[in-house]
């Protein structure tokens, strides 16, 4: 689904400046995300991937320029504009940030409970069972994080992430610590979540392989700057070593 | 370094400040409220219970020492129930609850911050702090007054134990003489002033915890600090509570 067609973009950046103390992060960043569009964004570490994340949920305030999600500038919102805002997201951390002392089922409880009075504990029981069954952790609920692997815990984070139904979920380095088999594992059930869903998504990872399946787009970021956004076959006709380095297929 | 002091005390009054005005704002967040009180009140009595109980009975040893001189050992459990009423009570629990609670709150959001649990919190659109920094500051104002309650009885009791052993006194006459010329004014101040050392130690713990950005590191100054500070804050707000309480009750000064 392009821009055009689906109205105004779930995500835009517009010459997004992000800097900590003297270093800049990202340097009039820009792009765009349409709605039920897959962005990967690729590049080394330290070169602002999760910062980009973090400032479309607005973890983060941008220096200058705009970060615009679903046509609201982030950084003119208050708190109730952000909180109405980010209920349209879910975020699947790097670490999954699991809340310890809570079991998987209260992690996903909590955002329901709070963000959905109106539902009875029964219906929150039934949401809680469904999304736990669909990352294939139905047996798991009442488990706490740290009996869980490093697989188990991505899966219940990106259930807590998917539990309020967001249109647009954010995920940082879904591969990471993973082996491959797991790693390919979490990249379809986010493929599954993209063409069952529709959900708007971007990705930050290092995994080219496993963004290759998932991404209509991919943006690559080179020392805080934005070396080139488009799709998949559009970069790889691009004949830029540096670029190639990042988006090239490995074994 | 002056100016660095005062920029950290007016960072944590605000963060006191921003407490007090979430805490009437809904939502009220009751079930981890409950949490809280269960885990700082109930996980915290045995110990404050345990100290008091060991303490009343040292105390009572070292009293009995000096008063036997005299031939006042009838006085002694009514200076053991003022001692624990006034001073004792009310500070030994606060520098417990500063010790066990005010760590644990520290390293808790420390860990939560360095695991990114608190951003996952606030990207779930649930206020962090009210969620996290209101709770806690609620249940540690509240429960340490109870708290102190119940390290003064304790106390008591364990002055008993050591009068009964070395004296036969018995329970009657014990409680007695603990309770005579003992007036309101005695626990009533001193007791409540605890709530305000309950709100410091909370205040100064979370607000360690929840600011930390340094990983592992972190974690550890944070329970460090947590403790250090705020045992000695409560220390010094002692100091001025205490000429508070004599102020508006000047009996009490006699």
């Amino acid at each position: 689904m392009t821009e055009g067609q689906a109205g105004v973009a779930a995500i835009a950046f517009e010459q997004v400046e992000k800097g900590f103390d003297d270093r800049k992060v990202l340097d009039k960043v820009s792009f765009t995300v349409a709605q039920g569009e897959a962005l990967c964004i690729l590049g080394r570490s330290g070169t602002g991937k999760s910062v980009t994340l973090k400032l479309m949920i607005g973890l983060l305030m941008a220096d200058a320029g705009k970060v615009l999600v679903t046509g609201k500038d982030m950084s003119a919102l208050d708190e109730h504009g952000l909180v109405k805002v980010r209920r349209k997201m879910g975020y699947l951390f790097q670490s999954a940030a699991l809340f310890d002392s809570f079991t998987v089922n209260e992690n996903l409880c909590m955002p329901l409970h709070r963000l959905d009075p109106n539902k009875s504990p029964e219906e929150i029981k039934r949401v809680v069972e469904e999304t736990l069954g669909e990352v294939g952790l139905a047996k798991d609920g009442n488990k706490m994080p740290s009996a869980l692997s490093g697989g188990m815990q991505k899966r219940a984070g990106l259930a807590r992430a998917l539990v309020l139904q967001p249109e647009i979920l954010l995920v940082d380095e879904p591969a990471s610590g993973l082996d491959r088999i797991t790693a390919s594992e979490i990249d379809a059930l986010l493929m599954k979540v993209k063409t069952e869903r529709h959900t708007t998504m971007v990705i930050v990872t290092h995994d080219i392989n496993g963004a290759r399946k998932i991404a209509d787009k991919f943006a690559v970021l080179d020392q805080g700057r934005l070396l080139a956004f488009g799709t998949p076959q559009e970069l790889d006709s691009r004949n830029d070593n540096r670029l190639q380095q990042f988006i090239a297929e490995r074994c | 370094m002056l100016k660095s002091l005062f920029d950290s005390i007016g960072q944590v009054a605000l963060f006191g400040a921003k407490a007090i005005r979430d805490a009437w704002v809904p939502p009220f967040e009751g079930e981890y409220l409950l949490m809280q009180f269960y885990e700082i009140g109930v996980g915290s009595f045995f110990l404050v219970v345990a100290s008091g109980l060991a303490l009343g009975v040292v105390m009572t040893l070292h009293t009995r020492s000096t008063l036997v001189q005299f031939g006042a050992t009838a006085e002694i459990p009514v200076f053991q129930s003022l001692a624990f009423f006034n001073e004792i009570g009310p500070l030994v629990a606060a520098l417990l609850m500063a010790g066990r609670v005010g760590a644990g709150i520290g390293a808790q959001l420390a860990n939560m911050r360095a695991t990114e649990q608190i951003d996952a919190i606030e990207t779930l659109s649930v206020d962090s702090f009210k969620l996290l920094v209101v709770t806690r500051v609620i249940a540690c104002t509240v429960m340490l007054p109870l708290l102190t309650m119940f390290m003064d009885a304790a106390g008591i009791f364990g002055g008993f134990l050591s009068e009964h052993i070395w004296s036969h006194l018995s329970w009657t006459l014990y409680m007695q003489r603990a309770f005579d010329g003992v007036a309101l004014a005695d626990f009533l101040p001193p007791t409540l002033k605890t709530a305000v050392f309950g709100y410091l130690i909370a205040v100064i713990s979370c607000f360690y915890g929840y600011n930390t950005n340094e990983g592992s590191d972190g974690v550890r100054k944070a329970a460090t600090n947590s403790v250090v500070v705020s045992s000695l804050v409560v220390i010094l707000a002692d100091v001025i509570l205490v000429k508070c309480i004599f102020f508006l009750f000047p009996d009490q000064a006699i």
